[in-house]
C-alpha cells in the first residue's frame, strides 16, 4: 500500500492541507504545534474510522464551520488506486472511488460499505464495521498500530501482537509475506503446485468453481449433457415401452375379445340354429299334426261311414225282422180278434155295436199312432241330419273364424315385416348414404388433389413453355454465335501485333515519291498511286506524280514503270508481313465478314456477348429443367388424380356433390372421422334393423305356413259343410224348424192318440169290465196278440226310426267321405313325417329373447373389437414415432455415457477435494512450522538491531503472534521494558520498518526517534534512505535535519516540497502546505 | 451356382458416447473403413450380389460425412461391380427425411450397381435363374413381418428366390414391435435363402429348416457383448431345394474385450498382449495398491491409453477404476529426508486417515497423500535429487 495524496479540511486545528506524497521517504516537517499529529490522525481516521462514528467529533473544526473532511488517495497494488473521501459528523458521508490510472476514478462504494471495503483492501486484521469484534471507537489492530502508530505511544508495537486482532486478515497478510521468504523451496514448489491445482477447482472461499473452464464445470456440463440425453432417451423409451405395453395389452385384449367374440358369435349362431331348428321342427310338427288330424278326421269319417253302413244294414234287417214279427203279431192279433169277435159276437148281446165302434176307433187310433210314430222318427232323423249339417257349418264357421284370425295375425306380421323392412331399408339407405357421402368425400378430396395436381401440371406446363422459349432463345443466340467466326482472343493479340508490324513496315515504305513522266509522243498514261487508280488524259505535258509509297505508271503499251519507296529489306519485310496478313489475318476477316481488326474486335465482342448470353440461357435452362424435373411426375400425378377423381365421381354416380354438401358439412372438421362415426352408427342401426327384420320374416313365414294349413283345413270343412248343406236347400234353420215342428206335431199327435186311446180304453175297459168276464179269454188272447203286435209295431217303428237316423247320418258321412282324399292325406302325412324326421332335433329349446340377447352380446363384443383394432392402429402409429428397440439401444449407450460421466465427476470431485485437503494440510503444517511468524520475522529485526546497537543485543525474541517477548542479551531474554526509552523506540521503529518492508506497505512515523542520539539517527537516516527505494515511509517531524540534508529541504518560496535522491526522498514543508485556523 | 455376400448393421454414423473422445472417432471411422473390406471380400469371392439387410446408417438422416463417405467408397469401385442392395432398417427407416429418399443427394451419388430398396414391392432379377425380393422398414418400430410380406412362390417358378428384410426373429426379446420375422417365413414364402439383419452377432436362425435364415451380424462390433460380430455371410446357392451353404468371413478391424485385473502383475501382463492396438479394451481394475504402486498403475494406464504426445498401446481404452483402491495412509513410502513441513503434512494426513469417521474422509485423506506422493515423484523426475 502506498499513499498518493492527502487532502484535509476543517479537521481540528487544520483548516486545510493538500499534499502529494512521493513513492519513497517523505519527510513532512514543521514546527511544533503546527498540526503534524493531527494530519497523522486524519490519515488514521480516513483509513479506519466510519464517518458516523462519534470518535470523529473531537476533530470538528475549532471554529465550528464545516465538518471535518479527509480525502486520501492510495494504491493497494499495481494499477489499483483508490480514493477515499470521508466527511465526519452526523451529516457526514463516505465515498470510495477506484481507478486504474490515478486520473479517472469510478465510484466503487459509498456510505457504510466504504469502510468494509477499505478494510478488505488493507487487510490489517480489522473486522467489518458492525461485524463481530468490531470496536465502537477508532478501530485498531496489530498492523494498524505498527503502520500508523501515534506519536504518544512509540512502543505500542512492542506491547501488541496479532493475538488481539479480531480477524485473521492481518496475520494472513504477514504470514503470506513472511512465508514467501521463510519456506523451504521444495515445500514452496509443492505448495504452489498444490495451490494451483486447488485454485483451478475452488474459489478463494473454498466453494467449487462453476465458471466456464473449471474442471467441475466441464464435468458437470458433461454430466448434465449425458443426463439430459439419458433422460430424453428414457422418456422416449418410456413412451416406447408404454406404447409397446399398450400394444401388447391391446393385442392381448384383442385376443381375449376375439375369443369372446368367437364364443359369443358361436353362442348366438348356436342359439339361432337351435331357434331355427326349433322353428322348423315346430312348423314340421304342426304340419304333421295337421296331416295327422286331417287323416284321422278322414279315417274317422270312413270308420263312421262304415259303422253307419253296418248299422243301417243291421237296422234294415231289424226292420224286416220287425215287419215279419209285426205281420205275425198282426196275424195273431187277427186271429185273436177273430176269436174275440166271435166272443164279442157272442157277447154282442151286450152291445156289439160299441165293441165294433171301439175296435174301429182303436184301429183308427192305432193307425194314427203308427203314423205319428213314423212322423216322429222321420222328424227326428231330419233333426239329426240338420244337426249334423249344422255341426259341419259350425265347424266351418269356427275354422273360418280361426282362419280370419290367422289371416289378421299374418297381415299384422306382414305389416310388421313391411314396417321392419322399411326400417331396414331406411337404415340401409342411410348406410348407402354414407357410401354416397364417402364417395362424395373421396370425390371432394380427389377434386382437391386434381386441382393441386392441375396447378402443378400448369406450373410444369408453364415451365415447359418457358423452357421452350428459353431453348428457342438459346438456339437463336447459338445460331447467331455460330454465324460468327472469330479467332480466339489470344490470336487477336497476335493479329494486332502483326497489324502494328505491318503498319510499321508500311510506314518504312511511306517515304514520299515524286515521279515525273515527260512523254515524247502522245501516249496514254495510266497511273496507279498508293493503290489508287488515277485517270490521266493524253497530252504531251510532263506529268508530276506524287505518292507516298508506290507509284505505278503504265505507259501505253510501251512499258510500266513501278516505283516503290523504301529500301529493299523494308519492302521485303512489308511484303512478308502483307503475305502473312493475307495468309493469317485476311481469312479471319473474310470469315468474320469484316475488313479490319477493329471490325474483328467488334465481332469478337459480339461473339463473347453471345456466349455469355448462351451461358446465361444454359443456366436458366438448367434451373428450369431442375424445376421441371421436380415436377416430372406432375402429369402422371394429374392423370392419377384425375383417374382417382373420375373413379370417385363414377362411384358417386349421378349424384351431384351439392346434393351431399350438407352431409359433408355436417361431418365436422375431420370429415373422414365424422364419416366413420356416422357409418358406425348407421351400421349399428342396420344390424339392429336386420335382426328385427329377420325375426319378423321368421314369424311371418311361420304364420304363412299356419295360414296355409288353416286354409286347407278350412277348404275341407267348407266342402263338408257345403255337401251337408246341399241336402237342405231351404236352409238348415227352416229345415230344423220344420223337422222340430213335425216332431212336435208328431209327438203331440201321439199324445193326443194316446189320450184318445186312453179314453177309448177307459170306455172299452169299462165295457170290457163288463164283457171281460165273458170275453176275458178271448180278450186276453186279443190283448196278448195286440200286445205282441204293438211290441212288434214298436220294434218296427224304432227300427225304422233308428234306421232313418242312421241312414241320414250315413248319407252325410258318405258325402264327407267322398269329399276327402285319403291317399292324398296319407301322402301329406308321410311327407310331413319325413320332413319332420329329416329335421335335426334341437338340443334344447331357446327363447327369442335368448337369441336376441346372444346376438346383442356378440354385436357388442364386435363393436369392442373394432374399438380395440382402432386403438391398436393408434398404438402402432405411436410406436412408429417413438423408436422401439432403436431408442433402447441408444438409451443403453446414453446410460453408459451418463454413468461414465457420473463416475468421472465423482473422480474429479474426489481428486480435487483431495487437492484441497492437501493444500489445507500443507498450509496448516506450514503455519505450524513457521509457527511462529516470530521465527521468520525475528531475525530480520534482530540483524538490524544488532547492527544498530553494535551487537550489544544478540537477538529479538518474538512469539508466534509477533508479540515481543524481549531481547536476548548474553543468552537471556530481557524484557523491552528493561531497556532504555531511546533503544526501545529504536527497536520499535526497526520492528515497524521491517514489518512495513515485508508487507511492502506505507508506514507513518510520527516523531518516533526523538530520544535517539545523533549517531543512531544518522544510522537510521541511512536506513530510511535505503528502504525508501522499497516502500513508502512518511516521517512527521519538527526536526527535518534528523532525516534530510539541508539541500534536500524544500526551497524557500512557494514550493511545498522538494524531491531528491532520484525522487525517492521528498521533503515536504507542512508549514506551507497546511493552513491552520 | 449363385454366390451372395450377405451383410447388415453397418451402423455408419453411430456415436459411442461412453468412450473417450478419440476412441469415439476411431470407432466411428472404423465403421466406414470396414465397408471397403466387405467389398474386397465380395470381389475376392466373385459374388453375384451383395445384400445389406438394414441399419446401414445408424440414423435415417446421418451427417453428410457418412453418406458422402459411403458414396465415395462405392464410386471408387468404378462402374463395373456386382449389384449391391441396400435395405433400410429400423435404425435408418425409409422416410422422406432419410438418405434413402429418391430426392436425397446421396441417391444421386450412388453408382448404377447400387440399388436402394425403396419400394414395398421391390424385386430384382439377379440372373435369369435367381430373383431377389426385399422390403424396407418404414419406421423405427413396427409389427409387420416384412418377410411374410414377400410374395409366395408361384407354381412353376423354379428360380432361386432370395428374400432380404430387416427385423427380429421370434426368439429375440422385443421382437413383437421390431418387425418380427416368423422363423419359418423362408419356408412359407418359398424362398431359398432369407437374408436378415438386426442382431449384431452372426447366427443361422433356422439350422433345422431347409431355408437358411441368417443374421450376418455387424461387420464391426458396437459393444462388448457381441461375441459373434465382425463377420459377413458368404452364401452359395446351388439349386432349388438344396439347402444353401452359408459360411462367414471376418472383416472387423477391432476386437472388443473385457479385461479385469486383480493385481498389479495382471495389469503388467496386459501390456504384453499382442495386437492391443486393434483392441477395444474395457479395463476393470479390482485391486488395492500402495501409493508407490499407484504411481506404476498410473504409468501403465498412461502407456495403455496414450498421451497427447504418444500413441496408446491399446486402440481404444475404457477405464473402470472404481475398484482401484489405495492402501490407507502413507505406509512409510515417503522419504525420510523430507523437509519438516512436508513431514508434518504427511503426519497430519495420516492422522486424518486414522481419525476418519467414514470411508469417504479416509479415502479423501489417502488420496491427498497420493497427490503429495506424486508431486514429490514428479519433482524428483524434474531434477530435484536431494530427496
Amino acid at each position: 500500500m502506498r499513499l498518493h495524496r492527502l487532502r484535509i479540511t476543517s479537521f481540528g486545528a487544520i483548516e486545510s492541507v493538500d499534499v502529494e506524497f512521493g513513492p519513497g521517504l517523505n519527510v513532512l516537517y514543521g514546527p511544533n504545534d503546527l498540526g503534524k499529529s493531527t494530519v497523522v490522525a486524519a490519515i488514521r481516521l480516513g483509513l479506519l474510522l466510519p464517518h458516523m462514528s462519534t470518535h470523529g467529533e473531537q476533530y470538528v473544526g475549532w471554529t465550528g464551520t464545516g465538518d471535518p473532511t479527509v480525502e486520501i488517495t492510495l494504491e493497494s497494488e499495481a494499477q489499483r488506486i483508490w480514493r477515499v473521501r470521508k466527511q465526519f459528523g452526523r451529516a457526514g458521508s463516505s465515498m470510495l472511488y477506484e481507478s486504474r490510472n490515478g486520473r479517472d476514478f469510478d465510484e466503487a462504494e459509498r456510505g457504510r460499505k466504504v469502510d468494509g471495503r477499505l478494510r478488505e483492501i488493507l487487510r490489517w486484521g480489522i473486522p467489518e464495521p458492525g461485524g463481530a469484534g468490531a470496536s465502537k471507537g477508532l478501530p485498531t489492530s496489530f498492523l494498524a498500530t505498527a503502520l500508523l502508530s501515534p506519536q504518544d505511544d512509540v512502543g505500542a508495537v512492542l506491547k501488541n501482537s496479532l493475538q488481539e486482532d479480531s480477524t485473521t486478515s492481518g496475520r494472513e497478510q504477514i504470514a503470506a509475506a513472511l512465508q514467501a521468504i521463510a519456506q523451504d523451496p521444495l515445500f514452496v514448489d509443492l505448495l504452489r503446485e498444490t495451490q494451483a491445482r486447488r485454485d483451478s477447482a475452488f474459489t478463494d472461499k473454498g466453494t467449487k468453481k462453476t465458471a466456464k473452464g473449471s474442471v467441475f464445470k466441464a464435468a458437470a456440463e458433461r454430466l448434465n449433457e449425458t443426463r439430459d440425453e439419458k433422460e430424453r432417451l428414457e422418456r422416449i423409451v418410456f413412451d416406447s415401452e408404454a406404447a409397446e405395453k399398450r400394444l401388447g395389452d391391446l393385442i392381448e385384449r384383442r385376443t381375449g375379445k376375439l375369443a369372446a367374440s368367437a364364443e359369443a358369435s358361436s353362442h348366438a349362431e348356436s342359439l339361432e340354429r337351435l331357434a331355427s331348428q326349433a322353428l322348423r321342427c315346430s312348423v314340421a310338427e304342426g304340419e304333421v299334426r295337421l296331416a295327422q288330424e286331417d287323416l284321422g278326421r278322414i279315417q274317422r269319417i270312413e270308420t263312421e261311414t262304415e259303422e253307419a253302413e253296418r248299422e243301417t244294414e243291421r237296422l234294415a234287417k231289424r226292420i224286416v225282422t220287425a215287419e215279419q214279427v209285426l205281420n205275425e203279431a198282426r196275424g195273431r192279433q187277427t186271429e185273436a180278434e177273430a176269436s174275440l169277435k166271435t166272443a164279442e159276437e157272442a157277447a154282442h148281446a151286450e152291445g156289439s155295436d160299441s165293441g165294433v165302434t171301439d175296435t174301429v176307433v182303436r184301429q183308427q187310433l192305432e193307425l194314427r199312432t203308427a203314423g205319428a210314430d213314423h212322423a216322429v222318427v222321420e222328424a227326428q232323423q231330419r233333426i239329426d241330419a240338420v244337426t249334423a249339417a249344422q255341426k259341419l257349418v259350425d265347424d266351418a264357421s269356427a275354422m273360418e273364424s280361426e282362419l280370419q284370425d290367422l289371416e289378421t295375425t299374418t297381415r299384422s306380421a306382414v305389416e310388421t315385416e313391411a314396417h321392419v323392412t322399411a326400417a331396414l331399408e331406411a337404415a340401409e339407405e342411410e348406410l348407402r348414404r354414407c357410401d354416397v357421402v364417402e364417395h362424395a368425400l373421396d370425390t371432394q378430396i380427389a377434386d382437391k388433389r386434381v386441382a393441386e395436381a392441375q396447378a402443378t401440371a400448369d406450373k410444369q406446363s408453364a415451365l415447359k413453355d418457358r423452357l421452350e422459349n428459353v431453348s428457342a432463345e438459346r438456339a437463336g443466340l447459338a445460331r447467331r454465335h455460330a454465324a460468327i467466326t472469330v479467332p480466339p482472343q489470344s490470336a487477336l493479340g497476335r493479329m494486332r501485333q502483326l497489324e502494328t508490324e505491318l503498319a510499321a513496315a508500311r510506314g518504312a515504305l511511306n517515304v514520299g515519291l515524286t515521279v515525273t513522266v515527260t512523254p515524247k509522243t502522245p501516249v496514254e498514261l495510266r497511273v496507279r498511286k498508293d493503290g489508287e487508280d488515277l485517270e490521266v488524259s493524253l497530252n504531251l505535258q510532263p506529268l508530276d506524280i506524287e505518292g507516298n509509297a508506290e507509284i505505278e505508271v503504265n505507259i501505253g503499251d510501251a512499258a510500266t514503270v513501278h516505283v516503290r519507296g523504301g529500301r529493299r529489306e523494308a519492302q521485303e519485310n512489308a511484303k512478308n508481313l502483307e503475305d502473312r496478313w493475307s495468309r493469317e489475318i485476311q481469312p479471319h476477316l473474310a470469315a468474320a465478314g469484316v475488313v479490319d481488326l477493329a471490325g474483328l474486335d467488334d465481332r469478337s465482342r459480339e461473339a463473347q456477348e453471345l456466349e455469355s448470353g448462351i451461358r446465361a440461357k444454359d443456366r436458366e435452362l438448367e434451373s428450369l429443367r431442375a424445376q421441371a424435373a421436380e415436377l416430372d411426375g406432375a402429369a402422371e400425378a394429374l392423370r392419377e388424380a384425375s383417374e382417382r377423381a373420375a373413379t370417385c365421381r363414377a362411384a358417386l354416380g349421378d349424384i351431384a356433390l351439392d346434393a351431399v354438401a350438407s352431409d359433408l358439412e355436417n361431418l365436422g372438421p375431420d370429415a373422414v372421422a365424422g364419416l366413420r362415426k356416422r357409418r358406425q352408427q348407421s351400421s349399428k342401426v342396420v344390424d339392429a334393423a336386420r335382426a328385427t327384420a329377420n325375426e319378423a320374416a321368421n314369424e311371418r313365414v311361420v304364420l304363412d305356413e299356419r295360414l296355409r294349413q288353416s286354409r286347407s283345413t278350412f277348404a275341407v270343412a267348407v266342402a263338408a259343410r257345403d255337401g251337408a248343406l246341399a241336402a237342405f236347400a231351404g236352409g238348415l234353420e227352416s229345415e230344423l224348424t220344420a223337422a222340430r215342428g213335425a216332431l212336435k206335431a208328431a209327438v203331440d199327435g201321439k199324445a193326443e192318440i194316446a189320450r184318445a186311446f186312453a179314453s177309448l180304453e177307459r170306455e172299452i175297459d169299462a165295457r170290457k169290465a163288463r164283457i171281460d168276464a165273458a170275453l176275458s179269454g178271448a180278450r186276453t188272447n186279443v190283448e196278448q196278440a195286440v200286445a205282441g203286435f204293438e211290441t212288434a209295431q214298436a220294434e218296427l217303428t224304432e227300427a225304422k226310426t233308428t234306421h232313418a237316423a242312421t241312414h241320414g247320418g250315413l248319407l252325410a258321412l258318405r258325402r264327407q267321405r267322398d269329399a276327402e282324399n285319403i291317399p292324398a292325406a296319407e301322402a301329406r302325412l308321410r311327407e310331413a313325417v319325413a320332413a319332420h324326421a329329416a329335421l335335426p332335433v334341437p338340443e334344447r329349446l331357446v327363447s327369442e329373447e335368448q337369441v336376441l340377447a346372444a346376438q346383442n352380446a356378440a354385436g357388442e363384443i364386435k363393436v369392442q373389437l373394432d374399438g380395440i383394432d382402432r386403438e391398436i392402429l393408434e398404438a402402432q402409429g405411436a410406436l412408429k414415432q417413438v423408436g422401439g428397440s432403436v431408442a433402447k439401444e441408444r438409451l443403453r449407450d446414453a446410460t453408459e455415457a451418463f454413468e461414465l460421466a457420473a463416475r468421472r465427476e465423482r473422480e474429479i470431485e474426489a481428486e480435487y477435494e483431495a487437492w484441497k485437503l492437501l493444500l489445507e494440510q500443507m498450509q496448516e503444517a506450514d503455519a505450524a512450522q513457521a509457527s511462529n511468524l516470530g521465527q521468520a520475522f525475528g531475525p530480520a529485526i534482530a540483524g538490524r538491531f544488532q547492527e544498530l546497537t553494535r551487537r550489544r543485543y544478540e537477538a529479538v525474541q518474538l512469539t508466534g503472534q509477533l508479540a515481543t517477548e524481549g531481547i536476548l542479551v548474553s543468552g537471556a531474554v530481557r524484557s523491552t521494558e528493561r531497556i532504555s526509552v531511546g533503544t526501545r523506540e529504536q527497536l520499535s521503529t526497526l520492528y515497524r520498518l521491517s514489518l512495513a518492508e515485508y508487507l511492502g506497505s506505507a508506514i507513518v512515523l510520527d516523531d518516533q526517534l526523538v530520544q535517539s542520539d545523533d549517531s543512531r539517527m544518522e544510522w537510521f537516516r541511512a536506513l530510511l534512505e535505503e528502504k525508501a527505494r522499497n516502500f513508502q515511509i512518511l516521517v512527521f517531524t519538527c526536526r527535518p535535519g534528523d532525516y534530510l540534508d539541508k539541500k534536500a529541504m524544500a526551497p524557500k518560496g512557494s514550493a511545498v516540497y522538494s524531491d531528491t535522491d532520484g525522487g525517492f526522498v521528498r521533503a515536504l514543508d507542512l508549514s506551507r502546505a497546511l493552513r491552520r485556523r | 451356382m449363385l454366390r451372395l455376400l450377405h451383410t447388415a448393421d453397418w451402423h455408419l454414423g453411430r456415436r459411442f458416447p461412453s468412450f473417450p473422445e478419440e476412441g469415439q472417432k476411431k470407432l466411428s471411422r472404423a465403421r466406414m473403413d470396414v465397408v471397403e473390406r466387405i467389398l474386397d471380400v465380395a470381389r475376392r469371392n466373385a459374388v453375384n450380389a451383395v445384400l445389406c439387410a438394414g441399419d446401414i446408417f445408424d440414423d435415417p438422416d446421418p451427417t453428410p460425412d457418412f453418406w458422402e463417405g459411403l458414396a465415395r467408397t462405392f464410386q471408387a469401385r468404378g462402374d463395373h461391380h456386382p449389384p449391391v442392395f441396400l435395405v433400410p432398417g429400423n435404425h435408418d427407416p425409409l422416410t422422406q427425411e432419410s438418405v434413402w429418399w429418391p430426392s436425397h443427394p446421396f441417391r444421386a451419388r450412388l453408382p448404377r450397381w447400387v440399388h436402394v430398396v425403396d419400394r414395398d414391392d421391390f424385386i430384382f432379377e439377379i440372373s435369369s435363374q435367381a430373383v431377389l425380393y426385399a422390403r424396407p422398414c418404414r419406421s423405427k418400430a413396427g409389427q409387420k413381418d416384412l418377410a411374410m410380406d414377400l410374395p409366395a412362390r408361384e407354381a412353376g417358378d423354379e428360380r432361386l428366390r432370395i428374400g432380404c428384410v430387416h427385423g427380429s426373429t421370434f426368439d429375440v426379446q422385443g421382437y413383437q414391435t421390431n418387425f418380427p420375422i416368423r422363423r419359418d417365413a423362408g419356408v412359407v414364402r418359398g424362398l431359398d435363402y432369407l437374408a436378415i439383419g438386426d442382431t449384431h452377432s452372426f447366427r443361422d436362425v433356422t439350422v433345422d429348416l431347409p431355408v437358411p435364415t441368417v443374421y450376418p451380424g455387424a461387420p464391426e462390433p458396437t459393444s462388448f457383448d457381441e461375441a459373434g460380430a465382425g463377420r459377413v455371410a458368404l452364401v452359395a446357392l446351388f439349386r432349388r431345394g438344396l439347402r444353401p451353404r452359408v459360411d462367414s468371413e471376418a472383416v472387423a478391424f477391432w476386437k472388443w474385450i473385457d479385461v479385469r485385473c486383480r493385481d498389479l502383475n495382471e495389469l503388467r501382463s496386459l501390456m504384453t498382449r499382442p495386437e492391443l492396438d486393434r483392441h477395444v479394451v474395457r479395463l476393470h481394475l479390482d485391486m488395492t495398491v500402495s501409493l508407490s504402486e499407484e504411481n506404476e498403475v498410473e504409468r501403465i494406464l498412461r502407456d495403455l491409453r496414450g498421451t497427447d504426445a504418444t500413441h496408446g498401446r491399446v486402440g481404444v481404452l475404457v477405464e473402470h477404476l472404481d475398484g482401484l483402491r489405495l492402501t490407507v495412509g502413507s505406509a512409510n513410502v515417503f522419504p525420510e529426508n523430507l523437509p519438516a513441513v512436508l513431514k508434518d503434512t504427511v503426519a497430519r494426513l495420516d492422522r486424518l486417515v486414522a481419525e476418519a469417521l467414514d470411508e469417504s474422509a479416509k479415502s479423501r485423506a489417502t488420496r491427498a497423500l497420493a497427490h503429495l506422493y506424486k508431486l514429490l515423484q514428479n519433482h524428483d523426475a524434474t531434477g530435484r535429487q536431494d530427496l
